[in-house]
């Protein structure tokens, strides 16, 4: 008796030990003065505006910390600021109030913005933006784009004045604003002395001249809390204090009001759409699944017919309908999705048509050929879709089997170009066209992640290029026109569908939410929380 | 004596070995695997991925050593692993010592609360059942917990969260604290933890305590038709005695069993929990490490773990000795009469 007591109270002590422990860790959480929103304490005129959204981990919120995924960027983006940002229409001045284009865009001067300060209070001059650049290009940042590494690309960053800064690139580049957008301006007089800039946590590493500043983040528990600030030298914060916090289902977190914005499935949207506290806003289709041949393994891809029968065959709305429930748009065969601002609307179609899919392969020679392919998906959705597409396909007697891995074994396998058929779902349709180049052209021009090995067609190639140098807006809007109708009509990949889906927000806590013109995100923005 | 001794050393060499084994293990197995940390062109549903260019995966490599023969990377790791280094993430951007010590306890705290409140409640059911044995009592009790042991861990978290939590409203949906909060007190911070804990420990204690029940009560059902059990009835001892000094005492060997092979075991069961009710600790972080390939991770966080299996197998190994003599090491004083009563009761079983 005694000995099970003895052990009873051994087991009780050790969890009293780790409980202790675990009062102890969490005592390193930084307790912020209780200014939230059912405290009152707040002494301030009206009443803040405190939005709750989901939280997670996503990395310490400066450029070199935050974790390679979307949400990491967006917490980055709450603090510091670029050059240039982006509105519902196309990217608009920043940092940067205006700018010249000299020698055919080879040379960019842009004007700063005078009387901006960091968050420390020390001024923000053009000594910074060079300085950031040079910096970008010393240490590469998570998600600072590939240029930075090519020194034959942006030749020389330098400051005219104290607002005035200088851009030199080697030739013309219509993605130089996407570029721009993707460097967040650091402070000289802080991250001039930093070596290790990925291992820079401490509170100086978030200082910024954005609209917010961070006052809490703790990495376990994947919170962060934002608060204004008051010097911000834009538009004013509409919100006065951001929270994230962690959420096991964004549905009952949403109801419970533990967060004020959610994305919600649409089968549970009548529970919110009758409620006038709740404001339901469609999200754009920014995201989708790519259907890529490899026309280097399989030679017969190469024939347009067999990729065009490919597309005939593949019903896509199917597809939406019984593996997004509805809450995504069939693709376009022009491969820019249905709700990119240069989408082409009058492109053929491709509603499944089985016969005239037999009758392309009969066209290709491929009708007594047995058709047999391997089609490698990653995991969860995507093997329902692969699974679909095998149904589809072999309607058309090719015959498909479905191999299904995790996605890093898929993304190495595409790397190595061992694969014959693959499925790919990624962000980011909603860019510059200038992807398309990307995709679909060969030689160095082409990526190896995104293109398309063994395809070539002279047309894109053409117009690629000039997409990637042509300065004149309305030009450039033509030659993507022009470019989706030569792909529609080649099929180099298949557009599956993009995901699009609801977003409900209480419009009672707050109602600014906006989508920027390339993301499909409401949060991941900083317009949503500025007055405008 | 002496023999012993060289039995304890060759014991301290062969968990040395199992450790040299484990770390190597751990060093090249993440190395194995297809893909590589920087290399990603795709996404999870709706989730934007910065992509890196070849030039770009090249620098990260550089940078991280990666680049190195496999030899040299080695011997670092061994080195900074002797200074108690588990090296840097490269997904999660922080040391690996720092990201593993602060989620551990929270895994820690709900793996050990549930364990112990599976097991009291695995052997309090488990030998009433044992000594009501078909009656209506036991008939109910094991159906109902037959039927919880086998309904999928995390299909009880979701019940319980859409029940306790969003229904009723008597606990938080998620997380381990209330954040950003100010406590006033520590007891208050304390009862704040165990608000948040309660749903999670609920949900593995749940899952687990079937299982014990089943053990116990089954064991306890052999070791109440032996011998020993009339001889103890018959000598007239009272029937607490009998039930928890005679009979649990000897039931709960194969449980102790159980529990020690187990604990490697608990810490993928604390996945669930921490999935559903989005909690933070070590076996959510493991699966995204493995998922990201962020190998230093990956290397800390098996190694943690494979360290902790090993110490639970030594604390078992030690445990037995109090609770089952037969396996008891001779003391120096009465060594001789102690191995004499050893050898008679192997030779009485």
């Amino acid at each position: 008796m005694s000995k099970l007591f003895q052990k009873t109270t051994v087991l009780l002590a050790v969890v009293v030990l780790m409980f202790a422990f675990v009062l102890g860790g969490c005592g390193t959480v930084k307790q912020e003065e209780a200014n939230g929103p059912d405290s009152g304490q707040q002494e301030t005129p009206a009443e803040p505006v405190v939005v709750r959204m989901e939280g997670g981990d996503w990395g310490f919120p400066q450029p070199y910390t935050r974790y390679s995924r979307g949400p990491g960027n967006a917490r980055v983006n709450y603090i510091f600021d670029k050059l240039i940002e982006q509105d519902e229409k196309g990217f608009i001045p920043w940092l940067a109030e205006k700018w010249d284009v000299l020698e055919d865009g080879t040379k960019y001067i842009f004007h700063l913005k005078q009387g901006v300060i960091w968050h420390d209070g020390v001024p923000f001059t053009g000594n910074d933006v060079v300085f950031t650049f040079g910096y970008t290009k010393e240490y590469p940042s998570v998600g600072s784009p590939d240029v930075f590494l090519d020194d034959t690309y942006m030749l020389e960053v330098k400051a005219l004045s104290d607002y005035q800064v200088q851009f030199t690139l080697a030739e013309a580049d219509a993605n130089f604003f996407e570029i721009l957008s993707s460097v967040y301006i650091l402070p000289q007089h802080i991250w001039a002395e930093i070596d290790r800039p990925d291992e820079f946590t401490s509170s100086e590493a978030v200082i910024g001249t954005g609209p917010f500043i961070l006052t809490d983040y703790n990495k376990e528990h994947g919170t962060y809390r934002y608060e204004a600030f008051g010097d911000f030298w834009g538009p004013k914060p509409a919100v006065d204090v951001m929270e994230f916090i962690p959420v096991s289902d964004s549905v009952l977190a949403l109801e419970k009001g533990d967060i004020h914005i959610a994305d919600i499935p649409v089968d549970v949207l009548p529970r919110f759409k009758n409620d006038p506290n709740y404001t339901v806003m469609e999200k754009p289709g920014f995201w989708g699944y790519r259907l890529r041949f490899n026309m280097e393994k399989v030679p017969e891809f190469k024939t347009r017919e067999e990729r065009q029968a490919f597309a005939y065959a593949i019903d896509r709305q199917d597809l939406v309908d019984k593996t997004a429930r509805g809450a995504a748009i069939a693709g376009s065969l022009g491969v820019l999705p249905p709700d990119h601002r240069w989408f082409n609307p009058d492109l053929p179609k491709y509603e499944r048509d089985v016969e005239k899919a037999k009758t392309l392969l009969a066209q290709a020679g491929l009708v007594n050929k047995k058709l047999q392919y391997e089609l490698l998906v990653g995991e969860g959705r995507e093997v329902r879709i692969g699974e679909l597409i095998k149904e589809q396909l072999s309607d058309i007697g090719i015959d498909i089997k479905v191999v299904s891995t995790d996605m890093k074994t898929r993304d190495g396998r595409i790397a190595q170009g061992n694969y014959q058929l693959v499925l790919v779902g990624l962000g980011g349709w909603a860019r510059d066209p200038n992807y398309l180049g990307v995709r679909f052209t060969g030689g160095d021009r082409g990526s190896w992640a995104d293109g398309t090995p063994g395809y070539f067609n002279a047309e894109v190639e053409e117009l690629a290029e000039s997409l990637r140098t042509e300065q004149d807006e309305d030009t450039r809007k033509e030659l993507t026109m022009k470019l989706q109708q030569v792909l529609a009509e080649d099929v180099p990949e298949i557009s599956l569908y993009l995901t699009t889906g609801q977003v409900v927000f209480r419009n009672d806590v707050y109602d600014g939410w906006m989508h920027v013109f390339d993301h499909h995100e409401t949060t991941h923005n900083i317009l949503s929380f500025l007055k405008r | 004596m002496g023999i012993i001794k060289d039995r304890k050393g060759f014991r301290v060499i062969e968990y040395l070995l199992t450790f040299l084994v484990i770390i190597s293990l751990n060093f090249a197995l993440p190395r194995m695997m297809p893909g590589d940390p920087f290399l990603h062109y795709s996404g999870e549903v709706d989730e934007v991925v910065a992509f890196y260019s070849r030039e770009q995966i090249q620098y990260f490599r550089e940078y991280y050593g990666l680049d190195r023969p496999l030899l040299e990377q080695y011997t670092t790791y061994l080195k900074e692993l002797a200074r108690g280094d588990l090296g840097f993430s490269y997904y999660y951007k922080d040391n690996v010592n720092s990201i593993i010590l602060r989620r551990l306890p929270w895994t820690m705290f709900l793996v050990i609360s549930a364990m112990a409140l599976s097991i009291a409640l695995g052997i309090i059911l488990g030998s009433y059942s044992a000594w009501r044995r078909n009656k209506w009592q036991d008939n109910t009790l094991y159906t109902v917990l037959i039927v919880f042991s086998e309904i999928p861990a995390f299909l009880v978290g979701l019940a319980l969260l859409i029940w306790l939590g969003a229904g009723l409203g008597l606990f938080p949906l998620a997380g381990a604290v209330t954040h950003f909060a100010r406590y006033d007190s520590v007891w208050e911070k304390m009862l704040d933890i165990l608000h948040h804990a309660a749903l999670p420990i609920l949900t593995l204690t749940l899952a687990r305590t079937g299982g014990i029940y089943l053990l116990v009560r089954n064991s306890l059902g052999t070791v109440l038709t032996k011998d020993y059990m009339r001889t103890a009835r018959a000598k007239g001892l009272k029937e607490f005695r009998i039930r928890y000094l005679h009979a649990l005492r000897n039931a709960l060997m194969p449980l102790f069993t159980r529990i020690a092979i187990q604990l490697g075991a608990l810490i993928g069961g604390a996945i669930l929990a921490e999935n559903v009710f989005s909690y933070p600790g070590i076996g959510v972080l493991m699966r995204s490490a493995v998922v990201v390939r962020d190998y230093p991770l990956i290397q800390g966080i098996f190694l943690v773990l494979a360290i902790g299996v090993m110490a639970a197998n030594m604390l078992a190994d030690l445990a037995y000795k109090y609770i089952d003599p037969r396996t008891r090491p001779a003391a120096s004083s009465n060594q001789d009469t102690i191995k004499l009563e050893v050898k008679m009761q192997k030779g009485e079983t």
